[in-house]
């Protein structure tokens, strides 16, 4: 596919699921990959999701939409990028407390085996590692959102601590 | 009543009970596994959690994980629906802690009835009659023995925490006992972590027959009348139907007031069922008490017009039931197959993608299923991929209705036991109603001489 032919394509495809009542569209082939995330209009309770907590839940569940602005193609990574998921459920924190500094930021080289987030479960802080030394791209979870098993929390960039 | 509830289940009980929750217009959060990221449960609840990875332990048996989910989503109650965590009183005393509601009875009553030997001393002080065997569990073939003689041969040592067939064996004389007692011990540590068994007379050919209890917090109890569950392969049932072809309503009435006793005895509230047997000689023991839904909850909501999963729900939500006893009627008759992934043979399971699904409809019949058409029946899981459930005007009808729903049902890419209901509904001896827990068996062995004539 070409450049151009992709773009026209793409933008089909956005107008089409913008009529549609899908909410996410996702499509996989070779090489390729695109997620549309539609995000409730809210004005006045018109809004394309029926009922007002499936809003809540849709806004929930699209917290990675709030820092890259749906819809846009997922980038294809890098093969030195590595995504840290979460491996429980949870609230997500950046620091240890409301008042101290986050655990890492945008920028910095962290080693395997150091604190990267917390996430609280039950009552429980859990102390989520790297599990590789590398530099910290992005941050893909905001503070004090929840997260689900599997859920990507930070991309950080392969190699060894300078 | 709830705002929100969080499913802690999968397949087509977590379909049912959002479907329960949209009539009563409450929020659902299904919670899965990552093999289950396509299921129908996830696709249709308002929100979705994923929980974990594949294996059971580590997603819908994991409590943190479920609480966990519930708590970011602020989920008011929980439905365990059946398995997983249903018969749990560890969760079910998590969720109290946590200010989740429980839909199901406290954790008290679900300890005590998980405890099979427990519960039968229990009810036998409180008059309900119970299989002759020990009180209390036995610790080896030497307590075990005098008593065996003294109730007779065959006895079964069956698990204290058992179910499923798990930890049970059959003893025909004196000298098998002690092997049997530690096999059964072995088999019940292995799968309950407790290796405590009890030793009860065993009955030959009994019909399995159970009773539908509903209780709310002001003490009221009812119940919804039997299910004649005898039609069981392994102690797995497969075909269910209410109301039963054998009890005479002067029997009906007697045993109805002996689960009622059960009930009250533990002060029981939500959906449970008081399991009996039933000798031929009109003779009923009681068994044990399901503290939870279960599966073939449908043919008893066929016959009463009466929703269950809904009646659960404002029950846990602290409202009193809206009818009383004499207000329950049953009409007609039900019937429901159990659709398993599974060779209908050797009963080998097969997983795999279903290419074709086609159900079919019409008067008089229900389909609960989670599966469709490219859907994956996963290896991790129970084998059950839908119950087909009919209802007609009388038992004849209902066997019509589910005959004709059998030749239409098709489901193909996996192999299914719908040939094997299809003999069931053909059966002289199921449609005569000439059922115990011997029928499957005896329909199996007909086959094999059959292929062995040929």
């Amino acid at each position: 596919m070409g450049g151009g032919e992709l773009d026209s394509e793409i933008k089909a495809l956005m107008e089409y699921i913008e009529a549609s009542s899908f909410v996410e569209f996702e499509l996989e082939r070779e090489g390729f990959k695109i997620k549309l995330v539609k995000r409730p209009i809210v004005t006045n309770g018109v809004a394309p999701v029926v009922s007002p907590a499936a809003q809540v839940a849709a806004a929930a569940a699209v917290t990675q939409a709030a820092e890259a602005p749906a819809p846009r193609p997922a980038a294809v990574e890098a093969p030195d990028v590595h995504v840290v998921k979460s491996p429980i459920v949870g609230t997500f924190y950046r620091s240890s407390s409301p008042t101290a500094r986050s655990f890492v930021e945008i920028g910095d080289r962290v080693k395997k085996g150091q604190v990267l987030c917390i996430i609280e479960a039950m009552k429980l802080m859990n102390e989520i590692e790297s599990d590789c030394d590398g530099e910290i791209l992005e941050a893909l979870v905001a503070n004090g959102q929840p997260v689900e098993y599997g859920e990507p929390l930070f991309k950080v960039r392969k190699g060894a601590p300078a | 009543m709830f705002k929100k509830i969080l499913i802690a289940n999968r397949g087509e009980i977590a379909l049912r009970i959002i479907w329960a929750c949209r009539e009563l217009g409450i929020q659902t959060v299904a919670v899965y596994s990552t093999a289950d990221a396509d299921s129908l449960h996830v696709k249709f609840a308002d929100e979705d959690i994923c929980i974990g990875p594949p294996r059971n332990a580590d997603s819908y048996l994991n409590i943190g994980a479920v609480i966990a989910a519930a708590e970011i989503t602020d989920a008011d109650a929980i439905h365990p629906g059946y398995g997983f965590l249903a018969e749990s009183a560890h969760f079910a005393e998590v969720c109290e802690a946590c200010h989740i509601r429980f839909i199901g009875p406290g954790p008290n009553v679900i300890r005590l009835m998980g405890d099979k030997a427990k519960a039968r001393e229990t009810m036998l002080a409180a008059g309900v009659p119970i299989i002759p065997g020990s009180r209390g569990t036995m610790a080896d073939e030497q307590e075990a023995l005098p008593l065996a003689a003294k109730i007779g041969y065959p006895v079964i040592v069956k698990a204290a925490a058992g179910g499923g067939g798990r930890g049970m064996r059959l003893v025909g004389s004196p000298d098998e006992l002690a092997a049997a007692m530690s096999a059964a011990r072995t088999e019940a540590k292995a799968a309950f972590g407790v290796p405590d068994v009890y030793v009860e007379k065993y009955l030959k050919s009994p019909r399995h027959i159970e009773f539908q209890i509903l209780g709310d917090s002001f003490g009221n109890i009812v119940t919804l009348g039997e299910r004649e569950c005898s039609i069981q392969r392994r102690h797995q049932k497969i075909v269910e139907e209410a109301p039963s072809t054998v009890l005479t309503p002067k029997l009906r009435r007697r045993m109805a007031e002996s689960a009622l006793k059960v009930a009250r005895t533990v002060g029981y509230q939500n959906a449970g069922t008081v399991e009996f047997l039933l000798d031929e000689e009109g003779r009923f023991y009681f068994i044990e008490m399901n503290t939870r839904i279960q599966v073939e909850h449908p043919v008893t909501e066929m016959v009463t017009g009466i929703d269950l999963i809904k009646e659960q729900i404002k029950i846990a939500a602290g409202e009193s039931l809206s009818f009383r006893q004499e207000d329950i009627q049953t009409t007609g008759h039900s019937i429901e197959c159990r659709i398993n992934a599974e060779d209908p043979v050797t009963f080998a399971p097969s997983p795999g993608k279903i290419t074709t699904f086609h159900l079919p409809g019409g008067p008089g019949v229900r389909i609960d299923t989670a599966a469709h058409p490219e859907c994956t029946i996963s290896p991790y899981y129970d084998s059950m991929i839908g119950k087909l459930i009919t209802r007609g005007n009388n038992r004849m009808e209902a066997i019509s209705r589910m005959r004709r729903s059998l030749e239409v049902l098709v489901v193909e890419g996996i192999r299914t036991n719908i040939p094997l209901h299809r003999r069931i509904m053909d059966d002289p001896d199921f449609i005569r109603g000439n059922l115990n827990t011997g029928f499957l068996d005896r329909l199996l062995e007909r086959k094999e001489d059959a292929a062995v004539a040929s």
